[in-house]
Formats: C-alpha cells, sequence, structure tokens
C-alpha cells in the first residue's frame, strides 16, 4: 500500500476552533494527535482511488478508526460552464462529466432541455438513445468489472474486459463517431443514423459476450479468493441507502429493485421487458452480482431494440441548432446511468444561455457511504468497499 | 469439518478452472494490434472522427464550398475557428486549432454550406500547440494534389 503518513502538526493544536488553519485532519477530526493511531492519506493519486480521490483515514494499526473523503481534485465547473454556453454547445460537455457512461448523462441534459421546449423525437432516434445507452453501460459495467478485480489484486481480468469493450466501441464509434467521451444526442434526436454495419455488429455482439460472461463467472465470480475477500465485506442496508441517497446497483444490491427505467419511465423503455435484478447480498459480493446481471438486462434490451427498430428518421426535421434558445422555464430529468440515478435540473430565463445548470451525480452521493460503511474495518477490506462503489471521480467533482 | 474440506477442495477447484481460462488465452493468438507494425483497418476508421477538414467543391475539388459566412465560427464551442473572409465569398484563410477542438461536431452541423467534415485521421502526432493550428485551406491542396496530380492538357 502506497501513501504517504502525515504525523500531525503539534501547532495546529492552538488554532482557534473555527479558523481554516491546520490541515484536513486538525479541522474535522481531532485537534491533537491521538497516541497509536497514524493518519494515512489514501491518494489523490492512489490508482485504486479510480481518479484524484482523496481519502484520509486514521489507522490503529491496520484497521480504519475514521475515515474521510476529500473532494475537489478533479473539479471542473461544469455546472458554471453550463451557464455560460448556449444548450447546443454545452452538450459536448456531458459526455466529459462521467466518462465511463457519457451517453446517460448527454441523454439527462438533452431530455431536460427537450422536455422544457416540449420536443418530440422520432421514434427511431428514442430507439437509437436506448441502444447506445445500454450498450455504453454494458461497457462501464465492464471497465468497472476489471478494475475492481484489479483493485483486489487480480491484473488479469480487465485486460479480458477491454477485448470486449473496444468491440463496444467499435459497435458505438459507428452512431456516436467517438470512443471514450460519446455525446451523440442533439436536441430532436442523435447525430448520425445506424446503418446495417451497426446494426449486423450489435446482433453478432449480445450472443458473444453471452458467453463471455460464462467464462467470467468460471475466472472470476467462482474464484475463491475473491468470494473470501468480498463476501461479507461492507455491508449496506437500505437504511444506509436511504440515508445518504444512494442509488444505482449499490441501492438494488441492498434489496431495493429501484430503476429510474422503471420507477419514471422516460423514452421507450416500457416497451421493453426486463429485469431490475436485486439482492440477494448487500455485501460487495452481492454488489459484484448485481452488476453482472445487470449486463444481462442490458443485453435484453438492446436484443429487443435491436429486433423492433422502427424505420424513420433519426433526428426530427428542423432541429435546433448552436443558436437555439430554450424557452423560459424550469425541468428536470432523471435518467438511470451505470451508477445510479443522473439528473440534470435546466432552468432557462428564455436567454440565449440556460439561467442554471445542476447536475446530480449518483457517484456523489454513493461515496458519502463511505466514511460509515468504512469505518471500523481493514485497510485491504475498505478499497474493496471502495471498489464496490464503482466511483468516477470526474462526475464525483463535476 | 467436512463441510470445511469439501469447500477447500472446490475452493481449489476453482482456481483450476481460472488456471485454465487464462492457460487457454496464453495459447491463442494475439488480440492486440501492435502500431506501428500493424494499424487498425481502414473500415473501422471510416466512422471515426478526427480533425476537420474541408470538403471538396461540387464543381472543383480543389475549391473550398465555404461561403466565409461564419456560421461555425460562431457555433463553435471551443472557439477553435478562425476563417478570414476574402475577395468575393470564397475564404483566404481558414484556421482550425485542434488543440481546442473537442470534436462535438457543431461546426459541422451548422455549416450551411456542407464545407466542413470530420477527418479520419488516428495519427496525427504534434510537439507543441502551434502544429496544432491547421491550416485547412492549405490541407485542401495538398490533398487535391496528392490525389489528382495537375492535369497537362
Ligand atoms: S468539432 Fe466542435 S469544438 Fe471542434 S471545431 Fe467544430 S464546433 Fe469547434
Ligand atoms: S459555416 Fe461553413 S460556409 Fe460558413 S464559414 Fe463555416 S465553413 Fe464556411
Amino acid at each position: 500500500m502506497t501513501g504517504c503518513f502525515n504525523f500531525i502538526n503539534p501547532l495546529a493544536v492552538t488554532e482557534e476552533p473555527g479558523t481554516t488553519a491546520g490541515d484536513f485532519y486538525t479541522r474535522n477530526f481531532e485537534k491533537k494527535a491521538v497516541p497509536g493511531r497514524i493518519i494515512l492519506n489514501l491518494g489523490p493519486q492512489h490508482p485504486s482511488t479510480h481518479g484524484v480521490l482523496r481519502i484520509l483515514c486514521e489507522m490503529d494499526g491496520e484497521y480504519i478508526v475514521r475515515c474521510e473523503p476529500v473532494l475537489g481534485y478533479l473539479h471542473r465547473m461544469h455546472e458554471k460552464m453550463g451557464e455560460v454556453k448556449t444548450p447546443w454547445q454545452f452538450i459536448p460537455n456531458m459526455g466529459r462529466v462521467d466518462y465511463l457512461h457519457p451517453l446517460a448523462w448527454t441523454w439527462a441534459f438533452v431530455g431536460a432541455c427537450e422536455r422544457l421546449a416540449g420536443i418530440e423525437i422520432p421514434e427511431r432516434a428514442e430507439y437509437l438513445r436506448v441502444i447506445s445507452c445500454e450498450l455504453n453501460r454494458i461497457s462501464s459495467h465492464l471497465l468497472w468489472w476489471g478494475a475492481f478485480v484489479m483493485d483486489l489484486g487480480g491484473v488479469t481480468p480487465i485486460l479480458y474486459a477491454f477485448e470486449e469493450r473496444e468491440k463496444i466501441n467499435d459497435i458505438l464509434q459507428i452512431i456516436t463517431g467517438s470512443r471514450l467521451t460519446m455525446s451523440s444526442f442533439r436536441f430532436g434526436g442523435v447525430c448520425t443514423d445506424a446503418d446495417e454495419r451497426f446494426k449486423s455488429l450489435a446482433k453478432e455482439f449480445i450472443p458473444y459476450l453471452r458467453e463471455r460472461l460464462k467464462m467470467y463467472k468460471g475466472l472470476v465470480t467462482d474464484n475463491i479468493i475473491l468470494r473470501r475477500r468480498l463476501e461479507g465485506i461492507g455491508p449496506m442496508d437500505a437504511d444506509i441507502c436511504r440515508r445518504y441517497g444512494a442509488t444505482g446497483p449499490i441501492l438494488r444490491a441492498a434489496g431495493l429493485a429501484r430503476d429510474t427505467r422503471k420507477d419514471f419511465p422516460y423514452s421507450v423503455y416500457h416497451k421493453f421487458d426486463f429485469p431490475v435484478p436485486a439482492g440477494p447480498a448487500n455485501d460487495c459480493f452481492g454488489r459484484y452480482l448485481v452488476r453482472l446481471s445487470e449486463i444481462e438486462a442490458s443485453l435484453m434490451i438492446v436484443e429487443q431494440a435491436l429486433a423492433s427498430l422502427p424505420e424513420g428518421s433519426h433526428i426530427m426535421e428542423k432541429a435546433p441548432k448552436a443558436n437555439w434558445k430554450l424557452p423560459a422555464g424550469e425541468s428536470y430529468m432523471a435518467v438511470e446511468g451505470a451508477r445510479g440515478q443522473v439528473a440534470v435540473h435546466v432552468v432557462s430565463d428564455g436567454g440565449p444561455k440556460p439561467y442554471r445548470v445542476k447536475l446530480r451525480a449518483p457517484g456523489f452521493s454513493n461515496l458519502s457511504l463511505f466514511a460509515e460503511a468504512a469505518a471500523g474495518t481493514l485497510l485491504a477490506d475498505a478499497i474493496a468497499i471502495l471498489g464496490s462503489l464503482d466511483l468516477v471521480i470526474p462526475e464525483v467533482d463535476r | 469439518m467436512l463441510k470445511a474440506i469439501w469447500d477447500n477442495i472446490k475452493g481449489l477447484y476453482s482456481l483450476l478452472v481460472g488456471l485454465s481460462i487464462t492457460g487457454r488465452y496464453l495459447v491463442s493468438p494475439r488480440k492486440t494490434i501492435h502500431y506501428p507494425r500493424q494499424v487498425v483497418d481502414d473500415e473501422i476508421l471510416a466512422s471515426f472522427r478526427g480533425p476537420l477538414e474541408l470538403t471538396r467543391g461540387r464543381k472543383e475539388p480543389g475549391q473550398t464550398r465555404c461561403i466565409s459566412c461564419q456560421m461555425c465560427v460562431r457555433a463553435c464551442p471551443g472557439h477553435c475557428l478562425t476563417v478570414i473572409k476574402g475577395d468575393a465569398k470564397a475564404p483566404s484563410r481558414w484556421i482550425y486549432d485542434f488543440s481546442l477542438c473537442c470534436l462535438c461536431g457543431a461546426c459541422v452541423e451548422a455549416c450551411p454550406a456542407g464545407a466542413l467534415a470530420f477527418s479520419h485521421k488516428v495519427y496525427l502526432v504534434a510537439t507543441s500547440r502551434e502544429e496544432l493550428k491547421l491550416d485547412l485551406l492549405a490541407d485542401l491542396k495538398a490533398r487535391t494534389e496528392k490525389e489528382a496530380p495537375p492535369k497537362n492538357e
């Protein structure tokens, strides 16, 4: 375990309460050093924090007594940028908020603006959005799968996960034009229509991934080392999820089958038949299983959507252009991202630029559970808990 | 007691399953592409959005369709474009700063003349920011000359 040891500065003890002097520890935890405890800074450049998350841990031997995530190392003012750009110009930003599931964010923003302006988009565009968003969700879960197992010490699986991810990228590139920060949704539709190659590649991919998931099970899920490291670690019950507003796989692993796609159906999700996996356990292993079942659920959606893809145009006529003004008012749209409920609240005063854009990041709420869940665990288990939250720090900090 | 032994045997077996999967991978052909000895198929690159390029004129392949209307310049969220109008409508300078571009497509979709398109250059490399300020008119000229050398009539 790398990290730097920060012994507490004894001078900090004399600081008045309420001043900003001292470091994070003396301001939030304890005014002076506690004998026998050491302070461990996990991150901000630690690989298992998936970005630049810093976690300040107070350790007693191998055990964490208290810990607190310190955020803000990757704050990029996305919300402010929403106020200084026209709505169209803000779309590419949404691809950069969460680089693993960019289409959910794009959808939330585009959808909120469309709701405000009362735009109806062609049915084919809705289907294309569903297909691309679900494929994107699969690729996000695959990367999480690999990275999570890597956090636990198994480096091989991430290479296998990337094989599938590259295939998904090849498919999505046809309709989004990019491989990472896709932001292909437009007001009134999507930017590129699906061609035959897209359809055939996507159709081939579904049985292929189902086969591969069996391999994943043999390689990782049934592996005794993984199970012993995850089972019973970091239980998060429905109560703690409710208190912190956790959503997505964490909430579902706690046994609540809550999914924005089912509870507040948007787009054409009501036309598809798919399960919302919940349970069976609320520990790290339960969250692992929920995500793997979600990949299967997403495959079902993609399969149905491809089979019933309607003909028509991929974007409505007279789609809004870059200088399009939002009508005055406000609107809100929540979509189910790979990490939980992604939501965008847009307020417009009728000017060329939105008055306010508020982004609700699921990772932020999910991360706030961590301090409570990790207290009293071994440091190595805390890493497992952190990995099981599936954090994307750019999204947490925005 | 018996159960613990059985669990351990099952555990060891699960490790063997994992090892056999990695073993099969070890002897299977390589999946990655070794750049620069190998490159990706053009078919895959065809949908990739690389840096912008000017499309060819409908009549004159060496001429741009751009009419210097500045719609793209205004649409661009990153302020990457500079179009300087020359005599008549055609631009005299068309500068594109790729270092600022997020490849969003606002300019391509805003252009009324269809003068812009994404190229599929994935191997663009530069060692300084200045090199990424691309002169698209020169690029268009170079492409035209490369593909159709001037005819001697
Ligand atoms: S693709 Fe987007 S960022 Fe790049 S030049 Fe065009 S409008 Fe600007
Ligand atoms: S929008 Fe098109 S025609 Fe107008 S300046 Fe840009 S490239 Fe030229």
